[in-house]
């Protein structure tokens, strides 16, 4: 008897899950492979709901978000917060979760927004221990994700590629690479986008995120770029997601993320469309 | 270096209007009350100023809207 045949992986394209894009994107699950739910949407999420997201985890694929624990703190993650992860996993069915490199809170102060913690050795041993911990509570390894910040992390003593490398390889964990947070590090701090991409652990990548900002004014003429998911991903995140094709030859899964001025589905289909195109461009610019 | 108490203080920076234009005005002698060692505070006293205000105003931004709004958590990043 012929065993079944195995599924050659390949690479992923799909939408972050908000109830504005639920329509759009129920409408045109032919043109999704996966979407990326916020895991802190639904913590305190009725019966009902858990069980509208298994039935959409059983037509495409799922994965959570989170956005809240913490992980690069130096101060250990909640067993409670991560507890909530695992029972959010085992009653939508979701196929993975990935988590920010941030703190978010300390001393009982609540940030309210992902923040980076100084690029140090501490918070490398910091994040490496929160990561194992989630592993071993919530069952499944996270991806982690770089964040955007528009203060250069203070008493830092590692660049951000290697603050990340260290974090990735130490932890043994993949990474959720976000180009626009790439970007907009970048070229707030005076960095090269495609240099600062080289310097990652490219082999280590599983999944990209894109999503787009705006500049904004600070003190003494200063502009920096905000990453805000409000606006359209712009050429220069499609431009490194073609190289990241070109240097990492693994499967890919990409994630468009929108959080506000939600344009019409077709808009973000078409930026799909592109992410398509930016990635197979570069695989075969490889080839 | 990099510690809880470090996180704690870059916490209160981000959040705390009235610490915040402490700091810039007196960096060392306010990250030294804070019981922050030598080696933090002179890494802070060259911390990237501009940087620290435009965080912690659109770190601001963010809290308002959640309080405001009961925005859901995909909110809280964007």
């Amino acid at each position: 008897m012929a065993g079944a045949a195995a599924v050659e992986p390949r690479d992923q394209f799909g939408l972050g899950w908000r109830p504005e894009l639920a329509a759009g994107i129920l409408a045109h699950l032919d043109r999704i492979d996966l979407i990326e739910v916020i895991a802190d949407d639904y913590f305190d999420a009725a019966g009902h709901d858990l069980r509208a997201l298994r039935t959409l985890a059983a037509q495409v694929g799922m994965v959570l978000h989170g956005v809240s624990l913490g992980l690069a703190s130096t101060a250990p993650v909640a067993s409670r917060r991560l507890d909530r992860i695992a029972r959010l996993i085992q009653a939508t069915g979701a196929e993975g979760w990935s988590e920010h490199l941030a703190f978010v809170r300390a001393g009982g102060v609540e940030i309210g927004h992902l923040a980076a913690p100084p690029r140090s050795e501490a918070s490398i041993e910091g994040a490496c221990r929160n990561i194992d911990c989630a592993a071993r509570i919530v069952g499944c390894v996270p991806l982690v994700e770089n964040i955007a910040t528009l203060v250069a992390p203070p008493v830092s003593h590692l660049d951000e590629a290697e603050w990340i490398e260290r974090i990735v390889r130490g932890a043994g964990v993949n990474l959720l690479l976000d180009l626009h947070n790439l970007y907009a590090n970048a070229v707030n701090f005076g960095d090269d986008p495609h240099t600062l991409l080289r310097r990652l652990p490219l082999d280590r990548v599983a999944s990209v995120h894109l999503s787009g900002g705006h500049w904004i004014d600070g003190p003494n003429g200063a502009r920096r770029l905000l990453d805000d998911h409000v606006h359209d991903v712009p050429a220069e995140a499609f431009a490194l997601l073609r190289e990241l094709g070109r240097l990492a030859p693994q499967p890919l899964t990409v994630i468009i993320e929108r959080d506000g001025r939600y344009p019409p589905i077709a808009r973000l289909l078409d930026q799909l469309d592109t992410a398509r195109a930016a990635l197979a461009a570069g695989r075969e610019a490889a080839a | 270096m990099s510690s809880p108490a470090l996180e704690e203080f870059l916490a209160r920076l981000y959040t705390d209007e009235p610490a915040l234009a402490e700091f810039l005005q007196m960096p060392t002698e306010t990250a030294r009350a804070a019981g922050l060692g030598d080696a933090e505070v002179s890494a802070l006293a060259g911390a990237d100023h501009i940087g620290l205000v435009m965080a912690a105003a659109s770190f601001r931004v963010k809290r308002q809207r959640r309080k405001i709004r009961h925005w859901p958590w995909h909110w809280w990043r964007g």
